[in-house]
């Protein structure tokens, strides 16, 4: 993506304070080993569901341990599942995606209708389902979330390229003698990166929702290693009693997802012409 | 009179059984410590029929006959259902349930019990000693493999000489007979005959004879159950009972705040924390505290290695610290235990202590069984194989948080620890049933009787039996043994604390916390025994009541 379009995209002022919210929360997940005030796993029987304090800012959770802490590091595994997992769906996507638009034909069909069909299932069902049958860890969720949400990134794509194909600098390259490996991967593709970083940048709210209904149900991050999600299934044990255990996490979620939409969404607007001719 | 039996929660535990979560009004002992936050005045309403009690459960049952169900789950239902020939009343000594009388010969191989007359299943078919010797029959199918099958395999003999009358004979005197029958839910011949008990829709859709009735099970919803108008002990005052099935703890208390549950079981933080925090709970709540006849423990898969090795079953059991496990996840209301029994009582061996918190017996113990850190990242490892196991454990809170101390304690000798948290149901089929484990953490519902053959003898391993871990020691299966033909007190006591020791030395569990039942009851039911007596809170259930002006709106009740 070049600068301008990015500068563009950061005029607008819901997009910026998209960024701002990721940049900020990207920074405290990478540097939760150096500002967490606590060790995340440091268990203090002594300190059970403490209230918010000078010493915990965020209270203590049912083992003593400092959410604060726990939330800085649990952010890393958040973000790091949603980027991974995303990672994984667009890579996927984007080749099967271009594979139907390039080629066409039975190829296309046969790509499209296995789109169709993995839509057809609902994902954190086929989610929960393949978990059951594997050991919840971090690897796997992010493998699972990767293999289910690729579908989105490949009609995009596909889309993209079909268009795409036609037009004239292809034409004339294609005329040039050009293989089909340079056509797609120096005309077609970077001329449909646009839409897929914003689908990514969208795909990476998803992921973080998804790994944290995961982690809320037990089959995510496990013990003891946090998340917001298994923070927010403690905290759902005492949610009259001890709010804070609720709160924070929920808060956390809900602030980087709707970072990370208020981004896509205002990368989109910016990228697209259509929209900016209305305004 | 013969009717002094609690039905209505899981008043007693006969028998040994895999405890789902924290116990509902389980105490057994003549020394139940119970206190009462109860501030009600018992004597405002005069006792009457009607109403309904709604309570709740964490786990569904996976079958209503207990005799192959052997879970709490399932026990708390079928309490209410079905009597057996015998029961404890609110002391704990044995009257008769079913029968009117039973004689031991001189000898004490011989049991005659004689059946009160004119009993009625709730289908209004006569209950015969035919019955209760099809209900043996059963217990003792190969086929039906109940984990209580080898108490009543010693009964060499049984005959039913009239309808009324039912006599085993056993080859040898037998310690824990009476008791063995106090357990054991006579059920229906004229239902079952010919049937497999595993797959019959009887399991799910149960004839019985005590005071109530089912009427509807809604699978993950609900169980209901009304007024047996036939019941043998007379009819229970509470009309309608319904308990829910509200998996998540946090959920239940909401229900139970929000009054639509009426009782129950609570975890510490609940007990200890949150309702005395809250005043208005504690004007709705009486909460019921007992020293329950149960602790947790955890358990090695003793054919798996490296947990054959005794030096290292020794190792972790030195590595965990228990007093921070009750102080830290019980708010300490737990013990630390070293026998399989409840403390206090003459079962319990008091010349044993638990192992000590002490890390450095344990890396000593480690590197005498082989393992050392070769490679310098924290975790031994033997013939180049790190030590690492997976604990599991049902979704219980307590449980889950044990481990996470576990976890943390074994991590520091070297030991790494993963924690998988698995839903009750295929947690038991799945694993437990299966010996797909390395390690559980779990808890034991014990009887009174101090006969612990089902849980720890060797001839007890088979799929769907109470000895699931493999445990396997020729002393301990011949001092059970002993145990059960043992008819003195003091000498079968005796045999019972060095089983105890026996075990302890041997470590296949670590013991973790002799818990509290803890209850919270709603103030709008009346009748309760405070104190509770030995027998536990729920000892007189069918006599609790709800007046008229404290009843919820029955429309509301679905």
């Amino acid at each position: 993506m070049n600068i301008p379009l990015l500068k563009k995209a950061l005029s607008n002022p819901l997009a910026l304070s998209g960024f701002i919210i990721i940049m900020v929360v990207l920074t405290l997940s990478m540097l939760a080993p150096f500002i967490a005030p606590y060790d995340p796993n440091d268990i203090n029987v002594k300190a059970i569901l403490l209230e918010p304090s000078p010493q915990h800012w965020l209270g203590t959770d049912g083992l003593g341990r400092d959410v604060l802490s726990r939330m800085l590091h649990g952010g890393r595994i958040s973000l790091l599942v949603g980027l991974v997992a995303v990672g994984i769906s667009t890579i996927i996507g984007v080749l099967l995606g271009s594979v139907a638009g390039f080629y066409r034909g039975w190829t296309d069909t046969f790509i499209m209708r296995l789109v169709d069909v993995m839509l057809s299932i609902p994902s954190f069902f086929l989610i929960l389902a393949v978990i059951a049958f594997l050991t919840p860890s971090i690897t796997n969720i992010m493998i699972v979330i990767g293999l289910t949400s690729w579908m989105g990134v490949a009609r995009l794509v596909r889309a993209e390229f079909l268009s795409i194909r036609e037009r004239e600098f292809v034409m004339a390259s294609r005329t040039l003698g050009a293989k089909d490996a340079r056509l797609i991967f120096t005309h077609l593709l970077p001329n449909s990166l646009t839409p897929i970083i914003v689908s990514a940048i969208l795909g990476v709210a998803g992921a973080v929702l998804m790994e944290s209904g995961l982690s809320f149900l037990g089959l995510g991050v496990q013990a003891p290693q946090a998340s917001w999600g298994n923070i927010l299934t403690d905290g759902k044990e005492y949610i009259q009693f001890a709010w804070w255990l609720s709160l924070f996490p929920g808060l956390a979620i809900l602030v980087t997802v709707l970072g990370y939409n208020l981004l896509g969404e205002g990368l989109r607007d910016a990228l697209d012409p259509r929209s900016n001719a209305c305004k | 009179m013969h009717t002094t039996q609690s039905t209505l929660v899981a008043s007693f535990i006969k028998y040994a059984f895999i405890t789902l979560t924290v116990l509902l009004v389980t105490s057994c002992s003549s020394q139940s410590d119970s206190t009462s936050s109860n501030k009600n005045l018992h004597d405002q309403f005069a006792p009457e029929s009607g109403g309904t009690l709604i309570n709740a459960m964490t786990g569904e049952p996976s079958s209503l006959i207990s005799m192959i169900a052997g879970e709490s789950a399932s026990s708390a239902i079928t309490s209410n259902l079905f009597n057996s020939l015998l029961k404890y009343d609110k002391n704990l000594e044995i009257e008769g349930d079913l029968v009117s009388s039973w004689q031991i010969s001189p000898d004490q191989k011989t049991i005659t019990f004689k059946l009160k007359p004119d009993l009625k299943w709730a289908d209004n078919e006569p209950i015969t000693s035919a019955d209760v010797l099809f209900t043996w029959q059963a217990v003792t199918d190969e086929k039906t493999a109940s984990p209580y099958a080898s108490d009543f395999l010693l009964v060499k003999n049984a005959e039913i000489p009239d309808p009324l009358t039912f006599k085993i004979t056993y080859e040898q005197p037998y310690a824990s007979a009476l008791d063995s029958w106090a357990g054991l839910q006579i059920l229906p011949k004229h239902r079952l005959l010919g049937q497999d008990l595993h797959t019959t829709t009887f399991s799910r859709n149960p004839i019985g004879s005590h005071y109530y009735k089912l009427d509807n099970w809604t699978h993950g919803a609900y169980l209901k159950m009304s007024r047996n108008t036939l019941s043998v002990l007379g009819p229970a005052k509470i009309d309608r009972l319904v308990t829910r099935i509200i998996p998540d703890n946090s959920a239940q208390f909401l229900e139970l705040m929000a009054d639509n549950i009426d009782l129950m079981g609570l975890d510490p933080i609940k007990y200890a924390r949150i309702i005395p925090s809250r005043p208005e709970l504690q004007d709705k709540l009486a909460l019921y505290k007992e020293l329950g006849n149960s602790y947790t423990y955890m358990g090695f898969n003793l054919k798996h290695p490296p947990f054959d090795d005794v030096r290292v079953r020794k190792a972790i059991n030195y590595a965990i610290d228990k007093q921070e496990i009750i102080d830290g996840v019980y708010l300490g209301l737990g013990i630390n235990i070293a026998s399989p029994y409840k403390p206090g009582t003459r079962w319990s061996n008091p010349s044993l202590t638990p192992y000590p918190y002490d890390p450095d017996k344990a890396r000593a113990l480690l590197k005498e069984a082989g393992f050392t850190d070769t490679n310098g990242d924290g975790i031994l490892e033997r013939n180049g194989k790190p030590f690492s196991f997976e604990i599991i454990t049902n979704q219980n809170k307590e449980r889950e948080k044990s481990a996470v101390l576990i976890q943390r304690r074994l991590k520091e000798v070297g030991i790494n620890v993963t924690i998988r948290s698995i839903e009750w149901a295929s947690f038991i089929s799945r694993f437990i049933k299966t010996g797909d484990f390395d390690v559980v953490v779990l808890g034991w519902g014990l009887g009174l009787d101090p006969d612990q053959y089902n849980i720890w003898h060797s001839s007890q391993q088979a799929p769907g039996q109470f000895n699931f871990i493999g445990y396997q020691n020729s002393t301990v299966d011949k001092l059970l043994e002993q145990g059960r033909l043992e008819l003195d007190p003091d000498k079968r006591m005796k045999i019972y604390h060095e089983f105890a020791q026996v075990l302890l030395n041997d470590s296949p569990i670590v013991y973790l916390s002799a818990g509290y039942g803890l209850t919270a009851i709603h103030q709008r039911v009346k009748g309760i025994d405070t104190p509770s007596p030995p027998a536990g809170v729920g000892h007189n259930s069918y006599d609790w009541y709800i007046p008229q002006p404290l009843r919820r709106n029955e429309m509301s009740v679905n």
